[in-house]
């Protein structure tokens, strides 16, 4: 299970991890046996077209899907081949997800959405405190429906972070909203995951925004095309889309 | 080929939503099958047995007189709406078959239409030679047409020849004599013979009553008032068509299940079509994308409306014709043959008007609702269709005006209060369900209880007797009663059916019962349990005789005398007896107002061993434990046992379906929700537990508002099912917590089965669904 101790770079490891699906007879390699490491801390981008698996290699790492062969190890710990219930434990105590389109849940006002995280966490950050640093302290008792896009993308950030998680992933968290409030919201993500030390993966098939990672994987057809490194990610003022 | 291809998207429509397609169905055929079912139990012994009255020509009424004279016959011929008279000699007599069984006998004249046996098979001659014999009582003692038979009239055995096996309209459901419940063909039934066999016995043809028919729809209280006005003091008793013993035990039967036919079906159909209309309008409004596509395919609205309202028509028709075939099959197969009635068929028979009633409210909540959901649905343009509908937004409670309640509440315990104020609609119709399916439980045991609770009443309060001996008044008198020595506490009882004239002008004949003051053996009670004795100057009646002729203590009623006029008697006392109902009073008010005590019948508490030799002696008529009277009267409800058997049996369907339903909706239209929970790391139990919950405080709702629907239907039931029983229809903690358990279980298994269906769910697939 433990691999060797220390290096941040394996942080996160995934070796050569396949996942199959059956559609009918059909069988479907959405991610063909991909092998890479990041290290703690880091800002990352997964980018691709529609189709290449990115989504895939996220929910595996989010621990909502299993590889169909390989292994993922995160923070020491393997978690291809872990039950249900040991993976559910993981997503609650590892994982803060942002989503494309929010899902926060409409019954709920915006502090009760992060005030979710409360529930079921070891140790949660305080849930007003999560809506202060993302600038909606003023709309705590706002449901979503009376929030903009970029509000509830904001109140979806400060729910996984509130969480207190070791990793946070995102999922086109710029996907339905407009190019200056996308930008805000990345700054966001990557500002407050810094200060905390979070490790974040997004995953986007906007290539401009791979400049602000530290590491990008390119997929394509299942398959990591390419890692790149970047030295000096730029800032988010700087990136043009 | 616009229908080809709508039809085809019909069908995979009803393929996809077929938990709610089957769920409609089966609601629908519940609820005809049910409406049709107990409609055709007493549809069936209604029209049979108004068949033999027609076909026998059933008199309307009879008047008993010691001999009836021309005078008073003519005097009743020319009564405003009399149409026919004639005058027959009817008593009961013993045979020399084995068990020394009664026959009813009947003299008719050869000219007589009324009244008339309804042969089976052989001749009812008119020469006078032969006699008709009950056909059940002949199978029972294995007689044939041939065979003699010799029965006792005035103290002279008379043999006859067997012409003819018949059905009487008089013997559909007839009983010997106060010890015996139901009817059991080895020991009673009927005999007719020919006026002139008579002559041989009487030396002359003999009569004792007048058979009235009357045109339809006279008035039977006037024409009563009027023929006892014709023969004055000599009459015996007036007895209408109604009140005569097996035409008012039918009547009481049919009125049983009419009862229970009225009120269950109704429930059901209710809950039926509240449910209905909101799955259908559910889910016609899950379609509407589907129907701006349609609209922008250029469909006109015509077919994109009979497309939808075609699924509401299909289910509905389907259900209810599933109903109707399946409601008399099973309810009156099952159900006539033990009713314990002699009719010439037990064919079934439907209540169609009341089908059509159901259909029509079946197609209005189906069809109808669909068919206004999707015209609202019309009015916009495709394109606001195609558009998802905005959700509903979060709403503030008003638990939150309670801050210090509402913060004191855990996070998952607001989330279920915000969704189940959120989603009213389900709550209430799951809420009904429930309510209707505890209500017809709670309704179904009290009925169940009420009834062999009269048991126990009965012969366990009221009367103390061991056994109930029917005396032979031909050879007792007061000195061999007085001298008769049993060890143990005796009563004498005098039975008699007395024509008596009520304060609302009502004459008929009612049971009088003549005891002694002491009465060790019958324990007459009030309403409230206290005991009450028979007055001194006065009678005492039964609390549900008072009600229906309108009296309370002090009114006065008359009663008449044997060979005598009326007499006017105050009632000084109301007694609560629930198996009964009678005028009672002491033997020496009986001989106060000018009457002999004759006891028909001695009660005896034996103190060890009943003394079989007296028992077996012949001033002994008949002998009845307490112990077989109350098991006869229990088998005399207990028919209506089964029936709380099928009734329990559609609440707990009933409660499944409808739970099913909405704790499907529940989970269905929060999909979204639950698996956000799920990616945030909430465990399956944890969500489970959301769902279930909210499920759970829907069945406790509904469970808490079924008992005074419960309670209501029993009251109803208890008051109208039958006349002779006075029924108080009281819920019980006991069925109650019953019927509550037993939904529980019901809720609890239906929550078991969606909670399986949760995890089966690939929950993920409901967030990817949206992108």
């Amino acid at each position: 299970m433990k691999i060797s101790k220390g290096d941040p770079m394996d942080f996160i490891t995934f070796e050569n991890v396949e996942r199959e699906y059956n559609i009918g007879d059909t069988v479907i390699k959405a991610v063909d046996g991909i092998s890479f490491s990041l290290s703690k801390g880091t800002f990352n981008v997964v980018l691709g077209q529609s189709g290449a698996g990115k989504t895939t290699l996220l929910n595996l790492l989010g621990g909502m899907d299993s590889p169909t062969s390989g292994k993922i190890v995160v923070n020491e710990k393997e978690i291809s081949g872990i039950s249900e219930f040991d993976l559910t434990e993981y997503r609650r105590t590892q994982i803060g997800f942002v989503f494309q389109f929010y899902n926060l849940v409409p019954n709920l006002t915006a502090l009760e959405n992060v005030q979710l995280a409360e529930e079921i966490c070891p140790e949660p950050l305080d849930a007003r405190e999560m809506l202060k640093r993302v600038g909606l302290e003023n709309r705590m008792d706002n449901f979503p429906s009376q929030m903009s896009g970029g509000e509830q993308q904001r109140v979806s950030i400060a729910r996984a972070l509130a969480k207190n998680p070791q990793i946070v992933l995102c999922d086109e968290p710029t996907g339905a909203l407009d190019s200056e409030t996308g930008r805000r919201v990345l700054r966001l993500i990557r500002d407050v995951s810094r200060d905390l030390g979070k490790t974040v993966i997004v995953v986007t098939h906007n290539a401009p925004i791979s400049e602000m990672a530290h590491t990008v994987l390119h997929m394509r057809d299942g398959k990591i095309a390419k890692v790149q490194l970047n030295e000096h990610p730029k800032d988010v003022e700087e990136i043009v889309w | 080929m616009v229908r080809g291809a709508l039809f085809k998207k019909s069908l995979r429509d009803m393929r996809k939503s077929k938990s709610q397609f089957i769920s409609i169905f089966i609601m629908a055929t519940l609820a005809v099958f049910i409406m049709t079912g107990l409609d055709s139990i007493w549809f069936t012994i209604d029209k049979h047995a108004y068949n033999m009255y027609q076909s026998t020509n059933l008199s309307d009424l009879w008047v008993t007189v010691a001999s009836p004279s021309e005078q008073q016959l003519w005097g009743i011929s020319k009564i405003q709406g009399v149409e026919l008279v004639e005058k027959r000699f009817s008593i009961d007599a013993d045979t020399d078959l084995p068990g020394k069984p009664t026959l009813h006998v009947y003299a008719l004249d050869d000219r007589t239409i009324l009244d008339q046996p309804q042969l089976q098979n052989g001749r009812f001659s008119k020469s006078g030679g032969g006699a008709v014999l009950d056909s059940r009582f002949a199978k029972a003692h294995n007689l044939r047409i041939g065979d003699y038979i010799s029965i006792k009239l005035n103290g002279v055995w008379l043999r006859i020849q067997i012409d003819g096996m018949a059905l009487s309209s008089e013997h559909i459901y007839a009983v010997k004599n106060s010890a015996t419940l139901t009817p059991d063909s080895l020991d009673y039934g009927f005999l007719v013979i020919r006026t002139k066999a008579l002559e041989s016995i009487y030396g002359q043809k003999v009569y004792n009553q007048i058979s009235v028919k009357t045109s339809p729809g006279s008035d039977l209280a006037q024409v009563v008032q009027k023929a006892g006005d014709v023969v004055g003091d000599d009459v015996i008793g007036i007895t209408l068509q109604k009140d005569s013993g097996s035409v008012s035990s039918v009547n009481s039967r049919i009125q049983q299940f009419k009862t229970l036919s009225l009120v269950f079906p109704v429930l059901f159909l209710l809950v039926t079509a509240l449910i209905t209309q909101s799955t259908m309008v559910r889910m016609i409004e899950n379609q509407r994308a589907q129907i701006g596509i349609l609209k922008a395919l250029g469909y006109s609205k015509r077919s994109i409306l009979w497309h939808y309202t075609s699924y509401g028509v299909i289910v509905g028709v389907l259900g209810s014709v599933f109903g109707l075939l399946l409601g008399p099959n099973v309810f009156g197969r099952i159900m006539v043959p033990q009713l314990k009635l002699t009719l010439s068929s037990y064919s079934i028979r439907i209540n169609y008007v009341n089908f059509v009633f159901a259909l029509f409210l079946i197609l209005m909540c189906t069809g109808g609702v669909s068919f206004l959901a999707c015209r609202n649905l019309q009015s916009d343009s495709p394109s606001a269709l195609l558009r998802e509908k905005p959700p509903k937004s979060g709403k503030r409670i008003f638990l939150e005006s309670m801050p210090s309640l509402w913060q004191k509440m855990k996070f998952s315990s607001k989330l279920i209060a915000r969704n189940i104020i959120k989603n009213k609609g389900r709550l209430i119709m799951s809420t009904i369900g429930v309510m209707g399916c505890t209500g017809v439980i709670i309704s179904a045991l009290t009925v169940r209880s009420t009834l062999s609770g009269i048991g126990d009443y009965t012969y366990g309060t009221t009367f103390t007797f061991d056994q109930k001996v029917v005396l032979d008044t031909a050879k007792t008198n007061s000195v061999y009663l007085k001298n008769l020595e049993l060890d143990g506490i005796t009563q004498q009882l005098e039975e008699s059916a007395v024509q008596v004239i009520f304060p609302d002008g009502v004459q008929k004949m009612e049971l009088v019962n003549i005891t002694t003051k002491e009465s060790p053996l019958i324990r007459l009670q009030d309403i409230d349990g206290n005991p009450v004795s028979l007055p001194d100057n006065g009678v005492l009646m039964t609390r549900k005789l008072c009600r229906e002729r309108g009296l309370n203590t002090g009114d006065i009623i008359r009663i008449k005398l044997t060979d005598k006029g009326y007499v006017s008697v105050p009632v000084i006392q109301i007694a609560y007896i629930a198996s009964g109902q009678g005028i009672y009073m002491t033997d020496t008010y009986w001989e106060s107002i000018g009457e002999k005590f004759k006891p028909t019948a001695l009660l005896v508490r034996w103190n060890g061993e009943p003394d079989r030799k007296f028992l077996s002696s012949d001033v002994v008529a008949d002998s009845a434990t307490r112990e077989s009277m109350q098991d006869s009267l229990s088998s005399s409800i207990g028919i209506v046992n089964l029936a709380v058997v099928f009734l329990i049996i559609l609440g707990a369907s009933l409660a499944f379906v409808v739970l099913y339903n909405t704790g499907m909706l529940n989970f269905a239209e929060r999909v979204r929700d639950l698996a956000t929970f799920r990616v945030l790391g909430f465990h399956h139990r944890e969500i489970r537990y959301l769902v279930l919950v909210e499920n759970y405080f829907s069945v406790l709702l509904g469970m808490l508002s079924g008992i005074p629907v419960g309670r209501f239907i029993s009251w109803i039931i208890a008051s109208s099912i039958d006349e002779r029983l006075d029924l108080l229809g009281n819920i019980t903690l006991t069925d109650v917590l019953t019927a509550g358990a037993m939904t529980m279980f019901f809720a609890w298994i239906v929550n078991r089965v969606i909670a399986h269906k949760m995890k089966e769910i690939d929950i993920f697939e409901a967030l990817k669904s949206v992108e």
